[in-house]
């Protein structure tokens, strides 16, 4: 057995503010492995780094072999940044100049257009941090290429247009063919650059959260996150989106793969909720389900996407002894389908009888680690829940 | 009042049959007016139904709807006039042009949040009209589209108001069984999921890029196909048909009728367009924009009273639990 996954030394900061400090963590397959902390710890954070919701600021996390987001050196950045500067500026002089001179007016208030969109975007994606200069890059040669052709297809299909002046003058018109190609092979050069993923590697990469789910990483959520105006069963149908295939053309056909996958899913989503006792609910709205209901709908949603490791964010908050003895229970049994479960908790009761081994954060800083009971007797973990002196249960 | 799943199918059937058998009752001189009218409702009936599954559906709000109707009717007549082509090979083209600029406009845009993308297709639709007015070479501007020729049917041109009904109510059943299908697919759920919550949508694994392309291509592509219909109904077009209100009006339809299920948006443009006709005659000749305003008294009493619309989603989203719990238990007994 290896392990499932794999973290290694994984930071989190947002602006000065470190919220995940050098965490390693590792998860086996049909283990069930439990975090704790005080509130704040940044255990919440962690999953969403799992989950690539977040862009880890360094570290790695391997799942099942597979690197999710890779560390960025902060002198490549620097770099990078310096680049996009200089492109961006130039571009942002090269076009209306360009534009005002060789383009017919329409075409001249289409690009203005898109160059007021362009800025918004950049605006908007400023308070992003990361991916920003990527799309800078994106953008602008959208633009430049976007241009160039319009630029092309006038040059070549106007003889004589009798709105455009530049147009009707030949020497201009020979003379605007150089800028035509400067601009042409210009974008083509930043289509390179782009390609070869550059600019991608420089900034380490990310998997997008829907892959993650795919390649069989699911969670659930500390606020319950259902999509509360569908039926329970379309919860858990939505759950299974990734191992179905029928894309557009299939569905307007309503071909036979179609509607067998339909009924297949149909069959599997009553399965997962027999799963964790929501059978006779199936056909409400999650809206009207109860809290604890909702809990355990999130749980089968989550395990309709047939995954290899199930995070659980919380799942026993606001539950009654009773119910979060079933919690238990069920999770038990979700281990033993096969599935490796990685569980935050502040129930201490439903850790200690629950998971094989603990990490203990604090200040999203890792304190602890070890079976739940030396978790239990260790003293860094019990002042960090009461501020020394007494057990933690 | 018992919502069992078969009654509104029956209700549907029993409007279908009206709407089929209308042009035949005899209702003198009013007859061709009547059909005008509804035929007019029909084609608002298409074009909400395809609205309705970018802000119905997915959630997102759409102002430059009437740019892709505006597409679709421009591609139709020019591919009409220029080159004659056959209604069957139109309406195709102009839904696949529409969908193409979907697609050109979404793909970077859609990554924009709610109302800076509300404010993108805003200025995507002013721009349209903007390209419409002024490329003479192509549209001719201001002097607008005259003289399409009359679609043909084998060979047989439509030339009265009750063949324009058949082929709008055809379409509309064309288009309505392809939103029935999409709603009723992984990929409406998927719409459906990002609408209800992105970071839970994308937690189970839908893209949130390629789907929201999706619904918005798919929009675009009846959009435009409206369009094209209009084109070949009116015969002439110009860029004055294709202003923001046209893209106004019809999000007024689908809030009306209740954002997201299509019976209701269907049943809102059913009320909503031919009353502007009832207005048109009820109101005096100088107070005739006045309907405008009665427009939004209905919608302001709308908010207040029944704020979800005439049939609310959740409404026929319990209705199809229903009937699901119907098909699954009984194939199970």
């Amino acid at each position: 057995m290896g392990t499932l996954l794999k973290v290694k030394k994984l930071s989190k900061s947002f602006g000065g503010l470190q919220a995940l400090k050098e965490i390693t963590l590792k998860v086996a397959p049909e283990q069930i492995v439990g975090i704790i902390g005080p509130n704040g710890a940044g255990k919440t954070t962690f999953f969403n780094c799992l989950s690539c919701l977040y862009h880890p600021t360094g570290g790695e996390i391997k799942f099942d072999n597979i690197p999710l987001a890779t560390p960025i050196s902060t002198a490549a950045k620097r770099r990078v940044r310096i680049f996009a500067w200089i492109f961006l500026i130039l571009g942002l002089i090269r076009l209306p100049l360009f534009w005002s001179f060789f383009l017919p007016q329409t075409f001249y208030k289409v690009e203005l257009f898109l160059l007021g969109l362009f800025i918004l975007s950049i605006r908007f994606l400023l308070v992003r941090g990361l991916m920003r200069h990527e799309i800078w890059a994106w953008g602008l040669m959208f633009i430049f290429l976007l241009s160039d052709v319009c630029f092309a297809l006038l040059f070549l299909t106007h003889q004589n247009p009798p709105a455009y002046i530049v147009f009707t003058h030949v020497p201009l018109r020979y003379m605007a063919m150089p800028w035509g190609v400067a601009g042409g092979l210009f974008s083509l050069y930043f289509a390179g650059v782009l390609c070869t993923g550059r600019v991608r590697r420089l900034y380490g990469f990310r998997t997008s959260p829907d892959a993650v789910c795919r390649m069989g990483l699911a969670r659930t959520f500390q606020n319950i996150r259902l999509f509360f105006n569908l039926s329970v069963l379309d919860n858990v149908k939505i759950g299974r989106h990734g191992r179905m295939h029928s894309g557009l053309g299939k569905t307007l056909l309503k071909t036979r793969f179609q509607r067998k996958e339909e009924a297949s899913a149909e069959k599997e989503g009553l399965h997962f909720l027999r799963f964790v006792g929501l059978e006779d609910k199936a056909f409400d709205l999650a809206d009207t389900l109860a809290y604890g209901e909702q809990r355990r709908l999130e749980i089968a949603r989550a395990l309709s996407s047939e995954p290899k490791l199930l995070l659980l964010d919380e799942p026993a908050a606001g539950m009654n002894a009773r119910e979060s003895e079933k919690l238990i229970q069920l999770v038990r049994k979700i281990r033993e389908g096969g599935i490796a479960v990685l569980i935050i908790e502040h129930d201490m009761k439903v850790m200690m009888n629950l998971a094989d081994y603990i990490y203990v954060f604090d200040y999203g800083r890792l304190i602890a680690e070890g079976t739940p009971d030396a978790v239990r007797e260790n003293q860094k973990v019990i002042d960090a829940y009461l501020g020394g002196g007494q057990g933690v249960c | 009042m018992s919502l069992s799943p078969k009654n509104p199918r029956v209700l549907f059937l029993a409007i279908l049959f009206l709407a089929v058998i209308l042009p035949w009752i005899p209702l003198g001189p009013s007859t061709n007016y009547l059909l005008r009218v509804l035929t007019s409702a029909v084609l608002y009936m298409i074009l909400a139904l395809g609205l309705n599954i970018v802000p119905g559906f997915t959630g997102l709000l759409d102002l430059g709807y009437v740019g892709f109707y505006g597409i679709g009717a421009y591609t139709s007549g020019l591919l009409a006039i220029h080159y004659d082509l056959s209604l069957w090979v139109i309406l195709p083209l102009a839904a696949a042009n529409g969908a193409l600029w979907g697609v050109l406009l979404g793909a970077p845009t859609l990554r924009l949040t709610g109302d800076y993308f509300a404010i993108v297709t805003f200025g995507f639709s002013e721009l349209v009209v903007l390209l419409i007015r002024n490329e003479l070479w192509l549209t001719r501007g201001p002097m607008g589209l005259p003289g399409i020729p009359p679609p043909a049917i084998f060979g047989y041109a439509l030339t009265q108001g009750w063949q324009y009904f058949y082929l709008a109510l055809f379409l509309l059943l064309v288009v309505l069984v392809v939103v029935v299908r999409l709603e009723n697919s992984r990929l409406g759920r998927a719409w459906f999921a990002i609408r209800e919550d992105e970071t839970a949508a994308q937690c189970c694994g839908i893209s949130l890029i390629r789907y929201k392309v999706m619904a918005f291509a798919a929009s675009a592509a009846i959009g435009a196909m409206g369009g094209a219909f209009y084109a070949k109904w009116f015969r002439f077009i110009h860029p004055d048909m294709f202003k923001f209100w046209e893209s106004i009006l019809i999000l007024c339809l689908i809030v009306f009728g209740g954002m997201g299920s299509i019976a209701g948006t269907m049943l809102g443009a059913l009320i909503l367009i031919p009353l502007t006709e009832v207005l048109r005659t009820a109101l005096p000749q100088s107070m005739f924009n006045a309907r405008y305003l009665i427009y939004g008294l209905l919608l302001v009493l709308m908010m207040r009273l029944r704020p979800e619309g005439l049939i609310p989603f959740q409404l026929s989203r319990s209705r199809k639990a229903e009937q699901a719990k119907a098909r699954l238990l009984g194939g199970e007994e």
